[in-house]
């Protein structure tokens, strides 16, 4: 880590106020680096080095700036980290909320703990290929992969609903119909046949499970050949669990762009392998139909949050140039959806 | 095809994002090195896809053309991608589930959207 790095004093200021309100720090502490990291669409994330007497700490400011694509609350995501602590989840343990609009970082801010891990990037032949040869290997990233989305589902849903918000199929259709109308600027036929499907193929409800909501790879963290981190809670809510299955089986998380990317099942497992192994691990056998149906609510909701930064951006409140990049998403995920589809 | 975000506007929020990095005196940290890499990519997708704008308009509204019956005219009139998708969202809004031309039209659209990812593909050297 570079250390010619000069330290945005207010942001260091308010997090180490936020680290000793709740007695994660003591006044003694001080910031010896932080920066923004790359990546993060609707949360921007910071990694900080503290110097707490002999202690080294390493943390992840997770903050919900102003132009955020996503209006989802970020108190919400702090609590849900709060549940997952005393799971076998490798997820990180939280160190205080601020709720105030008015911060250093733009917005409200929370921190956490920095897992160790790389990111994996599955639009990147090389990441792909890693993930492939775990597969043809000794498959420790694909079992874990599968073996904590069956965890996370076999949360108590109602100790899940303290901290996430239930939501069922129709409210989830209508929550990512109304976002994409709210903020689409032209109109796509492709995106409206889609949400006619989908309300078309309203699958039987199964039990409620703590859903994800944005469960994939690249939401992980990778050491050592295994899973050393799951992040990025900001989409979980209580609802049906095949959301995520669906989700995470799009073309576009096998690292399609305008070129194929991997046949697994988000680069990672065969797609059969994935669904038995689950079955296995939860006892809940899964209809192919049924996830077939959540991958086009997926692909929609991918739709309607890149949707609102295209809004975001063409109205000047972001200068953030990944927003307008995703304009050249959208024609591969409209690809996704009329092949799901049938068309 | 029914992409938000017309080309100047892509091509000014390239151009900012080149003017902030000049602007820097010091080294690029990680997210403004993401941001100039965005703003590459931007470039080279846009330029795929203002090569093959032209034929795709002339070929989808070739292909709606007998699908649409008496609409047939009103869609040639359409001067652009963004005029297609509009008329297409409306027909569909008033057409009975059961109209034979809806999976005519959704077929065109499935070929559209290989086409078009195709030609994303194609960057100009």
């Amino acid at each position: 880590m570079a250390d010619h790095h000069d330290i945005d004093e207010p942001k260091a200021k308010a997090l180490l106020a936020c680290m000793r309100a709740v007695g994660s720090v003591s006044d003694d502490a001080q910031v010896t680096y932080l920066e923004q990291l790359q990546g993060g669409w609707s949360r921007h994330s910071y990694i900080a080095e503290i110097k707490d007497g002999d202690e080294q700490l390493s943390c992840v400011v997770r903050a919900r700036p102003q132009g955020s694509t996503l209006d989802t609350d970020l108190g919400q995501e702090f609590r849900v980290f709060e549940l997952l602590v005393p799971e076998s989840l490798p997820t990180p343990a939280v160190h205080g909320f601020v709720a105030d609009e008015d911060t250093p970082f733009d917005g409200p801010f929370f921190v956490m703990d920095r897992l160790p891990g790389k990111a994996i990037n599955v639009w990147r032949g090389r990441d792909r290929a890693e993930l492939q040869a775990d597969w043809d290997g000794d498959r420790g990233i694909a079992e874990d992969h599968v073996k904590y989305l069956a965890a996370i589902h076999q949360i108590d849903a109602g100790r899940a609903a303290e901290a996430a918000t239930p939501r069922s199929f129709l409210e989830t259709v209508d929550h990512w119909q109304g976002v994409y109308e709210e903020n689409r600027i032209v109109r796509d036929p492709v995106i409206d046949e889609s949400y006619r499907w989908v309300r078309a193929h309203e699958p039987d409800p199964v039990e409620p499970a703590l859903v994800h909501g944005d469960y994939r790879i690249g939401n992980c963290l990778i050491e050592d050949g295994r899973i050393s981190a799951i992040l990025d809670w900001e989409l979980s809510h209580v609802g049906d669990p095949r959301f995520d299955i669906g989700y995470m089986s799009l073309n576009y998380h096998g690292g399609k762009f305008t070129t194929p990317g991997s046949e697994l099942l988000n680069a990672v497992a065969d797609h059969e392998w994935f669904a038995e192994r689950y079955s296995e691990l939860t006892g809940r056998p899964l209809d192919p139909e049924v996830v077939r149906t959540f991958s086009a609510v997926g692909a929609l909701m991918l739709v309607a949050i890149m949707t609102t930064g295209l809004r975001i951006y063409s109205e000047h409140r972001t200068t953030d140039i990944r927003l307008a990049w995703t304009r050249f998403v959208l024609p591969g995920i409209r690809q996704d959806l009329a092949g799901i589809m049938d068309w | 095809m029914f992409n938000a975000l017309r080309t100047d506007q892509l091509l000014i929020g390239i151009g900012s994002v080149l003017r902030a990095a000049a602007d820097r005196g010091a080294a690029l940290e990680d997210y403004e090195r993401s941001q100039l890499l965005s703003a590459y990519s931007v470039a080279r997708l846009l330029a795929a896809e203002n090569v093959a704008a032209p034929a795709m308009l002339t070929w989808i509204k070739g292909e709606l053309g007998p699908v649409l019956g008496d609409q047939e005219a009103q869609m040639a009139e359409a001067g652009s991608s963004i005029a297609v998708g509009e008329q297409l969202s409306l027909l569909f809004e008033q057409m009975p589930a059961d109209d034979p031309r809806r999976p005519e039209i959704h077929r065109i659209l499935r070929e559209m959207a290989d086409r078009e990812v195709a030609a994303l593909a194609a960057i100009p050297e």
